[in-house]
């Protein structure tokens, strides 16, 4: 469904992927975890093009892209790319003007040209998936943290895409939010959805991924099924950044 | 009345005030003239000759008007002294004591008579029909048959006489006025305008530099020109009256005018008769005065409200495409753009309007005068707009952007759907300030013959110099009326964003 070979990033000299390869299936929930700055939000950006890259292949369905110059052969690629993925932030990033509603509408309404009626029922299941019908016509100013993170959520799941992104869904909020945030990715990933989630929340990444990675210094430390990553790490630096979070 | 508004007012008066009381405790003018040796005597010089004009070679001043003031100041043992002004500006000259005499084909009127101290005559003018060779008029009746086609246009200096007579016989929508006698010539002959009318002793000293214009039949209405000192001089008065009455008596005036090519020995016969000859007539009474000027200056109030109202909306949208340009194009397209705003910036509005208005027509544009405002003021303003609008860019956090092309949007969609509504809140309380700029900026309109505010206030006062200052209260006012409200609507929305803001990157909401 979505992988890499040996992607590589910089940021001026600085390396900030130093060949990533990975691949995930249909339906498969990927974790990466690993100290900030180790290259998993950028690894992340670069799956939907938010950052070029400098090296390596992405193929995401049938969709293989190089890195290469903003030439519009390559933006189409991109925005097939990005049509197929969904993105959540850290910072939720809300469209402040627009009701809840419309949030979540207007990805369907804009790129899918979906009749207003339509894109508006549509949305209205998915903030009653994930509890929010009676926000709906609230701006996103007037919610919570965890509230307009599971907004962001069905905004994401309003365009159907193969594959969901989540850009450390839950390190804005406090533990309350984080739960429930958390209990809407379990029940995605439970139904099905295909996900790549970069958190520090330990117990969800035992608890919902089906192989967990660990990213250190724009490498992949080693990945594995959560028993073998929580359990048993074969990495001395993994064993020491597991410790560390669970102090 | 909001505190601030009052006190605006308060000041107004205490102004005007001052204005009224200052000037009438001096010592008397003719004892300062010979005390200081130099008689100060007030013309334009860019009314150009045979009147005041400056030699390129020597950077002196030349005319028939300057050999009458050295004539006027020896026989009042000084030595004259010409000072630069516009002309309009004359009268007012006079009043703050800048200049002794103001002499600058001025046009005896009765409204002049009675808020100045007149000189004797020194001059009789007719005002001459001046065509293009390849017109079909041949005599003024012509105009009639003109007009009724619907193709009458004239252009004339401001402020004279001849402005007067044509838009009392053809009608004030006929006549577009122009800072500048040469203007309208030079209008005249591009054809944008069908006829002028000019004094005589102007038109007969340029009739070899405009080959392509003719005159039509002789001169009409004749009038005075004089010179004109403070209502409070009258031995000053006395003294240049003598002085003109000697030069007319032992021929020197007849000399000036022989040495000018204007036909001495008739000017000298003219104004031995010129008792007869009638006065324009107009009103006196302050009261009477503005309740006559206050319609006019209603009605280029309007004209002032359409020219921002129609070029502020033309100004944001170039503003915004040129903030796109500048925030998200190549660098093909933000380099151009980044000179645009620079050029637009740097150069003075009154420069860019006459640049469009009588520079374009050369490579075959020609614009009317209104399009030529708007496009202007919007040009001048798109600058100043793409820049706010920048600023409102780079206020929207690149979070939305980047949620909006993660949802597929495109650039397009992302910057037009998402970033720039977000960023059209931001900008309204500097948008609605530079609105009010703009609206004081429409009175640069005027130099391109279009009649707003303050040129109405320019014509008014001309007509009627004695009520200049109750004039200039009355426009105040008019303007701050027109202008309060925006100002209002600036504060209220300043104040409503600062309670609401956003919180698209920061996922806490700030207490209200």
């Amino acid at each position: 469904m979505i992988s890499t070979v040996n992607l590589v990033k910089h940021f001026g000299s600085l390396e900030v992927l130093r060949g990533i390869s990975l691949a995930v299936n249909q339906g498969e929930v990927a974790v990466i975890i690993g100290p900030s700055g180790g290259g998993k939000s950028t690894f992340l950006r670069c799956l939907n093009g938010l950052e070029t890259f400098d090296g390596g292949e992405i193929t995401v369905g049938d969709c293989a892209l190089q890195p290469g110059e903003a030439d519009r052969p390559q933006r189409e690629k991109v925005q097939k790319i990005r049509r197929r993925l969904g993105m959540v932030f850290q910072q939720f990033n809300l469209f402040p003007h627009l009701s809840v509603l419309d949030n979540v509408a207007i990805g369907p309404r804009r790129v899918l040209n979906m009749p207003r009626g339509e894109a508006n029922e549509r949305a209205k299941g998915l903030l009653a998936r994930v509890g929010l019908s009676e926000k709906m016509n609230e701006r996103p100013s007037r919610l919570s943290g965890g509230q307009q993170q599971r907004v962001a959520i069905a905004r994401a799941l309003a365009m159907q895409p193969d594959a969901i992104l989540f850009d450390e869904p839950t390190s804005s909020l406090d533990p309350r939010m984080t739960a429930e945030v958390l209990a809407v990715l379990a029940d995605l990933a439970k139904s099905g959805q295909t996900m790549i989630v970069t958190t520090h929340a330990m117990n969800f990444a035992r608890r919902a991924a089906h192989r967990v990675y660990v990213f250190q210094d724009g490498v992949i430390l080693e990945s594995g099924p959560p028993e073998q990553i929580f359990e048993r790490p074969q990495q001395r630096a993994t064993a020491e950044f597991l410790r560390e979070t669970a102090a | 009345m909001p505190s601030g508004l009052r006190r605006i007012l308060l000041g107004l008066l205490a102004g005007v005030a001052s204005l009224w009381l200052a000037p009438t405790a001096r010592a008397d003018r003719l004892d300062e003239i010979k005390q200081r040796g130099e008689l100060v005597w007030g013309g334009d010089e860019s009314g150009g000759a045979p009147y005041v004009f400056k030699k390129e070679e020597d950077g002196k001043y030349y005319g028939f008007e300057v050999d009458i003031a050295d004539e006027i100041a020896k026989e009042l043992g000084v030595k004259a002294r010409f000072q630069q002004g516009e002309w309009v500006q004359l009268p007012a000259m006079l009043d703050k004591g800048d200049i002794d005499l103001a002499l600058n084909g001025i046009e005896l009127t009765q409204d002049r008579q009675e808020n100045y101290l007149c000189t004797r005559p020194y001059y009789v003018y007719g005002l001459q029909l001046l065509v293009r060779q390849d017109s079909s008029i041949q005599k003024w009746e012509d105009l009639d048959d003109l007009k009724a086609k619907g193709k009458l246009t004239f252009g004339v200096l401001e402020g004279t006489a001849a402005e007067e007579y044509l838009k009392k016989r053809y009608g004030a929508d006929l006549v577009k006025s122009f800072d500048n006698a040469k203007l309208a010539m030079k209008e005249l002959e591009e054809g944008t305008i069908s006829a002028t009318l000019q004094d005589d002793c102007f038109a007969i000293y340029f009739a070899d530099d405009y080959p392509k214009i003719r005159f039509v039949g002789r001169p009409i209405a004749p009038g005075l020109y004089v010179g004109m000192v403070k209502k409070t001089e009258p031995r000053l008065l006395a003294a240049i009256n003598q002085a003109l009455d000697k030069m007319i008596q032992d021929g020197r005036l007849k000399k000036i005018y022989d040495h000018w090519d204007m036909a001495g020995r008739a000017q000298v016969v003219s104004l031995r008769n010129a008792a007869e000859i009638k006065l324009a007539a107009s009103g006196s009474d302050i009261q009477k005065i503005l309740l006559n000027s206050f319609p006019f200056l209603l009605k280029a109030a309007g004209m002032t409200v359409f020219l921002a109202v129609a070029s502020m909306p033309l100004a944001i949208l170039i503003g915004i495409l040129i903030a796109i340009g500048r925030m998200y194009g190549a660098w093909f397209v933000a380099k151009p753009l980044s000179v645009y705003v620079e050029v637009v910036r740097g150069t003075p509005l009154m420069l860019q309007l006459y640049f469009i208005y009588y520079l374009l027509p050369s490579v075959g544009i020609s614009l009317p005068p209104l399009v030529a405002g708007v496009l202007g003021l919007a040009i001048n303003y798109s600058a100043y707009e793409a820049e706010i609008y920048r600023a409102g860019f780079q206020a929207v956090p690149s979070g939305q952007m980047e949620a909006a092309l993660s949802l597929g949007m495109t650039r397009r969609q992302s910057i037009f759907g998402i970033v720039l509504p977000q960023a059209f809140r931001i900008v309204i309380p500097p948008v609605a300030n530079d609105f009010i700029a703009l609206f004081k900026d429409t009175s640069v309109c005027s130099v391109i013959t279009i009649v707003e505010l303050t040129k109405q206030y320019e014509i008014q006062f001309q007509n009627h110099p004695g009520a200049l200052v109750q004039l200039a209260v009355v426009t105040g006012i008019l303007y701050m009326l027109m202008s309060y409200p925006l100002s209002r609507f600036s504060r209220w929305s300043e104040r409503k964003l600062a309670g609401k803001k956003f919180t698209g990157a920061h996922g806490q909401v700030a207490p209200v």
